[in-house]
């Protein structure tokens, strides 16, 4: 008899207690698929990127590295905008997506050249920030980095 | 002109004391449904009575309780580990990096009593709201054109709930009839009930839940009220990709609810 009221009692004083830990663990994290992308979207979207520098490099073993900066000089320059739209300084417009493929994040580029032949270019994103984007062009061959800035 | 304002207060004297009587008169006259609800069973009633007789068995050695009401000042700081991002996102380190203790507040009610007729003990349930400075451990570079910058941007302003039990240990300082001085440990759960930005989820490095070393000191004057300074040492309940120490000085007062109400 003493046993089971001591039984009710304490169900009485842990059923809360383990009910606040089981919220604690069932609600820590909500990261969806989706959420990398929206922040790398929203450092992208709707900014004029200008191209700062180049690199380039494992061209030759004579030349390893080519390095070209465009600083003070008219230069490249490519918008993407919140709407999947892009357009560059070169007359190329199009559309565009942010996709993250085998933990690579990636910006697609889907344009037509002035031929009017469509043409996808994919690069890598080394690195994006509010005012800064590091991109790198999948090609074969060469590996050219491209540093942007928002001025 | 004199007549005119004699009048007027009058007329107010008699116009205020028709309202009193108007209303003394309402408060000794039951409606019909109060005179019937008077004889009805109360569920409600019935079952909260029951649950305070089930409780007051339970906590048979919990005596003395106090419930007051606290509101405090706290002075924040966050530490974070960044190094388990992977994510190829960055923030200017001088941008998000402020190292400084920033204020915050919280407030609620806490509970004070006595377990076994010795221990002291307070039970405490708030809610703050925390303003973090931040100091993040690592700074990464991108040669050779970006320097400092770091891969994670921790949320600095957030809404918490606090649950926190702590032992007070009763110090023998000055005249202990009239001033208490206690020296206070113990655990508390903080749970961020505000929302989490995408920034902070990147990587599975979100977490609600924050658990905290509680260590301070209480001065209670001759039960009118308590002054505490309390520190907190916290850290991600879960295991998380950004662990992230919180640091948190709390200053405040408490007073009892029956001298307050």
């Amino acid at each position: 008899m003493i046993y089971s009221k001591t039984l009710i009692k304490m169900k009485q004083l842990y059923t809360p207690i383990v009910a606040f830990l089981l919220l604690i663990q069932f609600s820590c994290n909500k990261e969806t698929s989706n959420t990398q992308i929206e922040v790398m979207n929203n450092l992208l979207t709707n900014k004029n990127w200008y191209l700062d520098y180049s690199i380039t490099e494992d061209l030759t073993s004579t030349t390893p590295v080519v390095y070209k900066t465009y600083v003070g000089q008219s230069t490249y320059i490519i918008t993407y905008l919140k709407n999947g739209t892009t357009k560059d300084s070169d007359g190329l417009s199009g559309s565009y997506t942010v996709e993250l493929v085998r933990n690579q994040s990636q910006i697609h580029v889907q344009v037509k050249t002035t031929n009017g032949n469509p043409l996808e270019v994919i690069y890598n994103i080394i690195s994006v920030g509010a005012n800064n984007l590091v991109l790198s062009k999948l090609v074969s061959g060469p590996t050219t980095r491209l540093y942007f800035t928002t001025k | 002109m004199r007549l005119a304002i004699t009048f007027s207060n009058r007329v107010l004297s008699i116009f205020l004391l028709t309202i009193f009587l108007g209303n003394a008169v309402h408060a000794q006259t039951l409606t019909k449904k109060q005179q019937d609800s008077a004889f009805l069973l109360h569920p409600g009633q019935e079952r909260i009575r029951k649950i305070k007789k089930s409780l007051a068995k339970t906590f048979v050695n919990f005596t003395s309780n106090d419930l007051s009401l606290y509101g405090s000042l706290n002075l924040s700081k966050q530490k974070i580990n960044d190094n388990g991002i992977t994510a190829p996102i960055n923030y200017l380190y001088n941008n998000v990096n402020s190292n400084t203790y920033e204020a915050g507040f919280s407030g609620s009610f806490r509970i004070d009593g006595i377990y076994k007729e010795k221990h002291h003990y307070s039970f405490s349930f708030g809610i703050n709201r925390i303003t973090a400075g931040n100091y993040y451990q690592n700074i990464h570079s991108l040669s050779p054109f970006i320097d400092d910058f770091t891969l994670f941007k921790a949320d600095n302003a957030f809404t918490t709930i606090n649950i926190a039990a702590h032992y007070k240990k009763l110090l023998p300082v000055g005249d202990m009839n009239k001033y208490k001085f206690y020296a206070v440990i113990g655990p508390s759960i903080d749970y961020k009930i505000s929302n989490i930005s995408n920034e902070n989820l990147i990587n599975g490095a979100g977490n609600r839940a924050i658990m905290n070393a509680d260590f301070g000191a209480e001065f209670d004057n001759k039960g009118y009220y308590v002054l505490f300074a309390h520190y907190k040492y916290g850290v991600n309940m879960k295991s998380s990709s950004v662990p992230i120490q919180l640091n948190r000085f709390e200053m405040g007062m408490g007073m009892k609810l029956n001298d307050l109400f």
